[in-house]
């Protein structure tokens, strides 16, 4: 898109002469640069304040052996090197790649589902599409702790309808079970994730012009093929993008397993911001370890980063 | 050989009807159990006498958050949080994000995509760095501290959706304001901000939702219940134990409530706001 040109306009020459005393300051206001400057001020003390430095500061900060509110002292790689031996650390990373793929690709598919039902017509369509996108709306902790609730050993829901039905002698333990408990977190992921993915297809759906599938049809595709051929090539640029800004927010997302599971039963959903706040938070306040958890995995988020950083402003139309 | 297209399609909408059942199943079960769980006694959430149905539904559990706990100190604190950030990064989001969009200087590129970025980044990366910043500052326990820390995120997002909505708002219009008299300043709020209404209300709505789901920063930066919000603040009463299901599901549904509701009503323009820059993923 063209960038914005700004004409700088002349101030009437009736208002020059009359010399009031705010002329010249609202003629510097009037410059682009100063204002400019002026109101982003603000934004830029924001950006420095709360991301650039405490970023940097993160970064000096896995050098350091360091608790809260104390200054830290120098000790090299030492961070680094332990981390890299220890057993839990290298569980975390399998643990974070396993989750994010398989939560990311759950809610991948299971969107692009939601989205194709919702743009086919029906009655009382519009009502669907939102009642289906409610679990995005709801803030993370409720349902985290809702579904806690669901997957309760002796009471919850799951146990309960399972027993009833005859179905299991012993209730399971869903969130205990250390082959089920990875797979019971997935689910909640994927139940309050998917909306997300569904209005982003959805709205990648409805600009998908209509004479394309109808000149289709007369050269006679059937629907498979104009899935194919029109449906998956046109969306394409919305699944990169929903699937990058999920696979950051999905890794990074802390409060699913620290309310589900606190990265338990022996670590099999310890992934690493829980494993980080773990090292910096619990007991031993290690800040510089858990920060080192945060800093390694940053390079494979920052591919993302830059990439999405780029498509959101060509988007917007930006320069 | 292939069937008809219409056929095809008669087909596929049986499928999708079906599919469409699952799907409001899979969405619907987990909230009617919250909400069931929030109405019945003891004695039918637990043991052989378990209920899925509340057979005599009460509201003994909303009672009992209300008397029993500090849950409206919760309320009033992401309230206040809610709001406080909500207006702070608005004000500095349209004057940033006007600069942006309309004033040419060097160096705006590269101030975008640094706002951009920031957003992207996540608070789990922050969240160790920020805990020590905090502490130093004594903005720990500190409702002031949260609404600072939540500019973070809010402003670069609130730059970037305003940024993209002063865009549309044609030139000319403001150019003509300007031949009138107007000032840079004036145009922007007599001319842009009446225009961008729409962006406004999905910035409010995503500031505000994002403090009051915030969950991260509030937890590790808060120690004592005086400045606890809602999120952290439940799961709290979870880890103390002796606060059990019933009176937790009903300030669950309490809390999930106020997002909901706004995001029902201001759904057109949100899932227009979102459907590239989604908050949660």
């Amino acid at each position: 898109m063209a960038t914005t040109t700004t004409v700088s306009l002349p101030i009437p020459s009736s208002r020059r002469g009359l010399g009031w005393r705010g002329d010249r300051i609202s003629r510097l206001l009037m410059r682009d640069r100063t204002l400019g400057y002026l109101f982003l001020f603000p934004a830029i003390l924001v950006i420095v304040g709360l991301v650039a430095y405490p970023f940097a500061s993160a970064i000096v900060m896995t050098f350091q052996e360091k608790t809260a509110g104390a200054p830290g002292r120098f000790i090299g790689l030492d961070n680094y090197r332990e981390l890299f031996s220890s057993e839990q650390f290298l569980r975390a990373v399998v643990n974070t790649v396993a989750y994010t793929a398989i939560g990311v690709g759950l809610k991948f598919v299971l969107g692009l589902g939601m989205a194709l039902v919702l743009n086919q017509e029906r009655f009382c369509n519009n009502l669907f599409r939102s009642f289906l996108l409610v679990p995005w709306a709801i803030p993370t902790v409720m349902s985290a702790l809702n579904w806690r609730w669901i997957f309760d050993d002796a009471s919850g829901l799951i146990n309960n309808v399972l027993v009833r039905l005859n179905l299991i002698e012993e209730t399971i333990s869903w969130l205990s079970d250390p082959h089920l408990a990875m797979l019971s977190v997935i689910v909640v992921v994927v139940w309050q994730g998917t909306p997300f993915f569904t209005m982003s297809f959805l709205a990648g759906l409805q600009a998908i012009p209509k004479e394309l599938y109808e000149a289709a049809e007369i050269d006679g595709a059937s629907v498979l093929q104009q899935f194919s051929y029109i449906t998956l090539p046109r969306l394409r640029p919305i699944f990169i993008s929903a699937v990058m800004l999920s696979a950051i927010l999905t890794s990074a997302g802390i409060q699913f397993v620290l309310i589900l599971t606190n990265g338990g039963p022996s670590d099999r959903t310890m992934i690493f911001p829980v494993l980080a706040y773990h090292l910096a938070l619990g007991g031993a306040q290690r800040l510089g370890m858990g920060a080192a958890v945060s800093l390694v995995f940053f390079p494979i988020l920052v591919v993302f980063i830059v990439f999405l950083t780029r498509r959101m402003l060509r988007e917007k139309g930006g320069d | 050989m292939a069937m008809r297209v219409n056929t095809q399609r008669r087909v596929f909408q049986g499928v999708g009807n079906g599919a469409l059942l699952l799907m409001v199943l899979w969405t619907a079960i987990p909230f009617y159990w919250m909400v069931a769980t929030s109405l019945k006694h003891d004695k039918e959430i637990y043991g052989y006498e378990a209920t899925l149905i509340p057979e005599r539904p009460t509201l003994d559990n909303y009672a009992t958050v209300f008397r029993e706990t500090p849950y409206l100190l919760f309320l009033r604190n992401s309230l206040a949080v809610a709001a406080g950030s909500t207006l702070l990064s608005m004000i500095i989001a349209v004057l940033g994000a006007y600069a942006i969009a309309r004033l040419n200087f060097p160096g705006r590129a590269l101030l975008a995509r640094g706002l951009v970025f920031t957003y992207l980044v996540p608070t789990s990366l922050l969240f160790i760095p920020m805990f020590a910043m905090m502490s130093v500052l004594r903005l720990t326990d500190s409702l002031h501290g949260l609404i600072i820390a939540y500019l973070g995120f809010d402003v670069p997002f609130c730059t970037w959706l305003l940024m993209g909505y002063f865009r549309s708002v044609p030139v000319e219009l403001e150019e003509a304001a300007r031949v009138d008299g107007c000032n840079r300043v004036s145009a922007l709020v007599r001319i842009v901000l009446p225009m961008s209404l729409p962006a406004l209300v999905v910035v409010t709505f995503f500031s505000f939702t994002h403090a009051w789901n915030e969950f991260l920063y509030a937890h590790v930066f808060t120690s004592t219940t005086s400045a606890r919000t809602v999120t952290t603040g439940l799961v709290n009463f979870m880890s103390q134990d002796v606060f059990f299901w019933g009176p937790l599901m009903a300030s669950t549904v309490m809390s999930a409530l106020p997002p909901v509701l706004m995001f029902l009503v201001f759904q057109r323009w949100v899932v227009k706001g979102l459907t590239l820059g989604g908050v949660k993923g």
